[in-house]
């Protein structure tokens, strides 16, 4: 018999000059959003990792502080190279990304005394802030029955869209009501 | 830029949810605390960021690069990701340990009405650079109806949203 390799065999990156090129081809590719990019390199091209391993590490990155996808690169080139892994992954995703968005600021900066090229930029960033908008909607589905925690949502909404409060004061008050709320499985 | 760098590294810690989360308290600082710009010019650079490939959080390079020009832009950025950085590295084994802990499933509920607050009034604020105003009320409604309803590419609707600026605006 044919001896084929298992389909699912998972081979992590073979050194850091590989795990840069991933992360700086997912960075290369990213328009309109990194994370699909981020699952397709490494799980499904590259076969890094696999796909529950993913999951679980991406759900870890969207709980902590930062930014989600440049968490991913500094917990999963760590866990591969250490700290130079996790420095080679980071920085391989923002190089190009970072190159093309200022060159597009400057280009803008030059036009902006342009009052179409104003309005066309002002529409891109209000659809974007739709964009939040729907996405916190998609979020909310899973709370639709859940009344305490609609209003914990429409509380921090309400506070800090309407009343201009600051992040520092809202995030542990409200943390602290939602983790109580959670422990009397009103959440 | 020293000011900008070390108010990022704090908003850095607050970041649950990502930048999304935070966009509101940037605003807060950048346009109404500090006066560096206007309401509308933090949408227009917030535009620039979402039309760019890459992650979401080279806004906060071109907010620095606003204040303080490319040195200020790559200080906000590296400001921002090192303290979330840091915790990533030194979080990362220690959480998947604590799977089943209860403390743990109870801040991770909390989080989730939480972060559903911060990001839809990252939405608003961004939304509203005029005040409240029809034009903008329809372009944001329109987008955010079509990521709810559809799993297209947000490009498309970013791209309809710079068509819908220039002839509205």
């Amino acid at each position: 018999m044919e001896a084929t390799p298992p389909q699912d065999a998972v081979r992590p990156p073979a050194g850091l000059w590989e795990l840069y090129w991933g992360f700086l081809s997912i960075g290369a590719r990213s328009f309109g959003g990194v994370l699909p990019w981020a699952h397709r390199v490494m799980v499904e091209e590259r076969r890094w990792i696999a796909p529950a391993d993913f999951a679980e590490v991406l759900a870890l990155c969207q709980f902590l502080p930062g930014p989600n996808v440049g968490n991913v690169s500094i917990v999963l080139g760590r866990r591969w190279f250490g700290p130079a892994g996790a420095a080679a992954a980071f920085l391989g995703l923002m190089a190009l990304p970072l190159v093309w968005v200022f060159a597009l600021a400057l280009l803008y900066a030059d036009h902006a005394a342009s009052h179409g090229v104003r309005a066309v930029v002002t529409g891109v960033g209000v659809a974007g802030g739709g964009l939040f908008i729907g996405t916190a909607w998609k979020l909310a589905r899973p709370l639709a029955q859940k009344p305490w925690a609609l209003a914990l949502a429409a509380g921090c909404l309400g506070v800090i869209a309407f009343g201009r409060v600051s992040l520092f004061l809202v995030l542990p008050v409200a943390a602290l009501v939602g983790v109580a709320a959670a422990r009397k499985d009103l959440l | 830029m020293w000011q900008i760098a070390f108010y990022f590294a704090l908003l850095s810690l607050v970041s649950v949810g990502g930048i999304p989360s935070v966009m509101p308290e940037m605003q807060r600082l950048v346009v109404d605390v500090q006066g560096w710009m206007s309401a509308a010019e933090f949408t227009q650079i917030f535009a620039i960021a979402q039309a760019a490939p890459g992650p979401n959080v080279l806004v906060t390079a071109l907010v620095g690069w606003k204040v303080a020009g490319i040195p200020g832009g790559l200080a906000a950025l590296a400001a921002f990701c090192m303290p979330a950085a840091a915790l990533s590295y030194a979080v990362g084994g220690f959480w998947d340990r604590m799977r089943d802990a209860p403390w743990r499933k109870a801040i991770q509920r909390a989080l989730v009405p939480i972060t559903v607050g911060f990001v839809a009034s990252g939405g608003y604020v961004l939304a509203t650079p005029m005040g409240v105003d029809w034009r903008a009320a329809s372009i944001a409604s329109a987008s955010a109806v079509a990521i709810a309803a559809t799993r297209a590419n947000p490009l498309w609707f970013l791209s309809a949203g710079g068509l819908a600026g220039y002839f509205l605006f």
